[in-house]
C-alpha cells in the first residue's frame, strides 16, 4: 500500500468521515540525467548568485519581493508564517454538484482517501455520492497551502480531487482567436465525420509503447549500433479554400 | 515503482515538458482528423497563482537562480552544453541527442494525429493530467474553427498520442469557448488500483438515504469563482504593508539583460482585481 500522505476529516452537515490520502497514480519511466557535452561529468542543480556565479547555500539564501529592477523588500520566514492559511484536520464540504459540471481545466492530481480511524460513515458517503453522480467542493489546509478540491465517489472508494482556483485557468477569450465564418455544409459534413469515428473510450486500450521503443533504441545504442536518424513527418496543411473538399474525401474514406 | 518526479533529470535542465514547451511557446505542428490537417502551437492554459518570490543572496542582494552545475568544472553550464544521458551503470553514460529521440516515433513528434473522437463524459476525471490551448498558426485558422465547431456541436472530444522530448503523450482536444482545449491524460497503467481502500462493510441503507438527503440538500452548481486562495491573499496584503518598508538594493551585473521594470502598486493591484473578479 502506498504511503500514507495526509490525514484528514471529511465535514459537512452532522456528517463526519476520517480518511487518509494516497497517491492515485504512480508512473515508470525511462530516466535520463543531464550531462555536460564537453567532459560527460553529470549535472547537479544548485542555487548560483548571479555575482558571484557559485552556489549558494541554502542558509545564505534570503527571500525578496521585486519592487522594481534590483529593488526588493526582503520578506523573513515570520512574514511568510503570518500568511500561513490556519491548518487543521478539516475538509469542509461546502456544496455538491452533479458531475460532469466541473471543467477539466480545474482539474488537478487526484487522491484515493482510505477509511480513518472509525470510519463509521465512510461506506455510505461513497454509497450516496457514487448513486448521485455527485462530487463535493471542499476545500482544507495541507502542508501550510490552502486547497480546493472536489470529494467524489469511485464505487466503494472515496477520492479527493485537487481543483485549480478559477484565477488560475486562463480564459480562452484571451487567446485572441478570430471568428472564421464556415457553410452549413462544411459544419454538417464535420460532425458527420466525428460521428463516424467515434468510439467508446477504452483506456486500456492505450499503452505507453514509447517507452518500450525508446528503451529498445538506448539498447542498440549500448551495443555501438548506429542510429539512423529519422525525419518528423510533416503534413501538407488543408488550406481554407480546400477545406470543403478535404472533409468530403474524409467522410468517403471513413465509410 | 517510483511515484515522484525527480528533480535533475531531463525536464528540470531541458525544454521538453510539454509545460515547458506551452510557456516557451517551443511546440508547434500539426493537428491533424482524417484529411484535414491543421498549423498549430500548444499555449498553456493554466497560470499557477504564486506570488513570486525571488531568491537572493544575503552578502550582497544579487539574484540566486537555480541553475545546472557541473562539478567537475565547478561552474554552471549554459543550456547548449547540457545533453541527456542514460545512466548504463553508476558513473557511465549514454549520450543521447534530440534527433535520436525524435527518431524513436517521427510519426508522432510533429503530429497530433486525432484517429479516434469520444464522449468526454465517459472519461474518468483521476485520468486528467495538464490542460494547454492550441493555437491556430498562419493558414489554418478556418480548419482550426472548423474542428471546434463541429467538436462543440457532436459534444465530442478528439483522442490521439503525440511524443514530446522523451516521452508520448495521449491526449484529448475538446471546444471550449471557441477554442481547442487539449489535455494530456494518464495512462491507464499508471493508475493504481482503489479498491485496496475499500472499507470491508457494504454501506448501511439506512446511513446512505441520510447522507444522500444531506447531500441534495448542499446541491447547487459550480461557481469555481467563489473560492479564492487564502494565502495569497493574506501574502499580497503583507506585501502592500512591507513596501513602504525597509528596501535593498541588487548590485549592477554585467551583461544581464534588464528584466521589465515591475510596478509594484499596479502588480498587486492586477492580482487583487483579477481575485476580485473572481469571486
Amino acid at each position: 500500500m502506498p504511503a500514507t500522505i495526509w490525514i484528514g476529516n471529511i465535514h459537512f452537515g452532522t456528517i463526519s468521515v476520517p480518511v487518509k490520502l494516497h497517491t492515485a497514480v504512480s508512473q515508470d519511466r525511462v530516466e535520463f540525467h543531464l550531462l555536460h557535452k564537453t567532459d560527460r561529468v553529470r549535472l547537479r542543480q544548485q542555487m548560483i548568485c548571479a555575482l558571484e556565479k557559485t552556489p549558494i547555500p541554502a542558509e545564505e539564501q534570503v527571500k525578496g519581493f521585486r519592487l522594481e529592477e534590483r529593488k526588493y523588500v526582503l520578506i523573513a520566514p515570520a512574514d511568510l508564517e503570518q500568511a500561513e492559511p490556519e491548518g487543521g484536520r478539516e475538509i469542509a464540504v461546502h456544496e455538491f454538484v452533479a458531475a460532469g459540471e466541473i471543467d477539466p481545466v480545474y482539474r488537478e492530481r487526484t487522491y484515493f482517501l482510505e477509511p480513518g480511524e472509525a470510519p463509521a460513515g465512510y461506506a455510505a458517503l461513497a454509497a450516496a455520492l457514487w448513486e448521485m453522480k455527485a462530487e463535493g467542493i471542499c476545500t482544507w489546509v495541507m502542508r501550510k497551502r490552502a486547497y480546493l478540491g472536489a470529494l467524489a465517489s469511485g464505487g466503494k472508494t472515496l477520492r479527493l480531487g485537487v481543483l485549480r482556483y478559477a484565477d488560475e485557468v486562463i480564459p480562452a477569450g484571451s487567446l485572441g482567436l478570430e471568428d472564421f465564418s464556415l457553410s452549413e455544409k462544411e459544419l454538417e459534413i464535420g460532425a458527420q465525420l466525428i460521428d463516424r469515428l467515434s468510439v467508446p473510450f477504452q483506456p486500456g486500450k492505450y499503452a505507453d509503447e514509447h517507452q518500450g521503443k525508446l528503451r529498445r533504441l538506448l539498447e542498440r545504442k549500448a551495443r555501438g549500433e548506429k542510429i539512423s536518424l529519422l525525419q518528423p513527418r510533416q503534413l501538407r496543411h488543408t488550406e481554407g479554400g480546400k477545406l470543403l473538399a478535404a472533409l468530403e474525401a474524409s467522410l468517403k474514406a471513413a465509410k | 515503482m517510483r511515484t515522484k518526479k525527480k528533480e535533475g533529470t531531463a525536464e528540470a535542465g531541458k525544454a521538453v515538458s510539454p509545460e515547458k514547451a506551452a510557456a516557451t511557446g517551443l511546440w508547434s505542428g500539426t493537428v491533424s482528423f482524417s484529411l484535414v490537417a491543421i498549423p498549430v502551437r500548444l499555449v498553456k492554459a493554466v497560470e499557477p497563482g504564486r506570488v513570486s518570490f525571488h531568491l537572493l543572496h544575503n552578502k550582497d542582494y544579487s539574484p540566486v537562480k537555480r541553475a545546472m552545475f557541473c562539478p567537475g568544472e565547478g561552474a554552471a553550464v549554459p543550456p547548449e552544453e547540457i545533453v541527456r544521458g542514460y545512466e548504463l551503470e553508476p558513473g557511465k553514460h549514454l549520450m543521447v541527442t534530440d534527433e535520436e529521440l525524435e527518431s524513436v516515433a517521427p510519426e508522432r513528434s510533429r503530429t497530433i494525429e486525432i484517429a479516434e473522437f469520444i464522449d468526454l463524459r465517459e472519461v474518468d476525471p483521476l485520468y486528467f493530467d495538464h490542460p494547454y490551448y492550441l493555437v491556430p498558426l498562419k493558414g489554418g485558422e478556418k480548419s482550426y474553427r472548423l474542428l471546434a465547431e463541429a467538436l462543440r456541436r457532436t459534444n465530442k472530444a478528439g483522442l490521439a498520442k503525440f511524443v514530446l522530448g522523451e516521452r508520448e503523450y495521449l491526449v484529448t482536444v475538446r471546444s471550449k469557448d471557441g477554442a481547442l482545449a487539449l489535455s494530456t491524460l494518464h495512462y491507464s497503467a499508471e493508475l493504481l488500483a482503489d479498491a485496496q481502500y475499500a472499507p470491508g462493510k457494504a454501506a448501511d441503507e439506512k446511513e446512505k438515504n441520510a447522507v444522500k438527503k444531506c447531500v441534495k440538500e448542499m446541491l447547487g452548481g459550480f461557481t469555481p469563482g467563489k473560492y479564492s486562495d487564502v494565502r495569497r491573499k493574506k501574502l499580497l496584503a503583507l506585501l502592500k504593508k512591507k513596501a513602504g518598508g525597509a528596501q535593498v538594493q541588487a548590485p549592477e551585473l554585467e551583461g544581464e539583460p534588464a528584466e521589465g521594470v515591475a510596478d509594484l502598486v499596479a502588480a498587486l493591484e492586477e492580482s487583487m482585481s483579477r481575485m476580485k473578479g473572481a469571486r
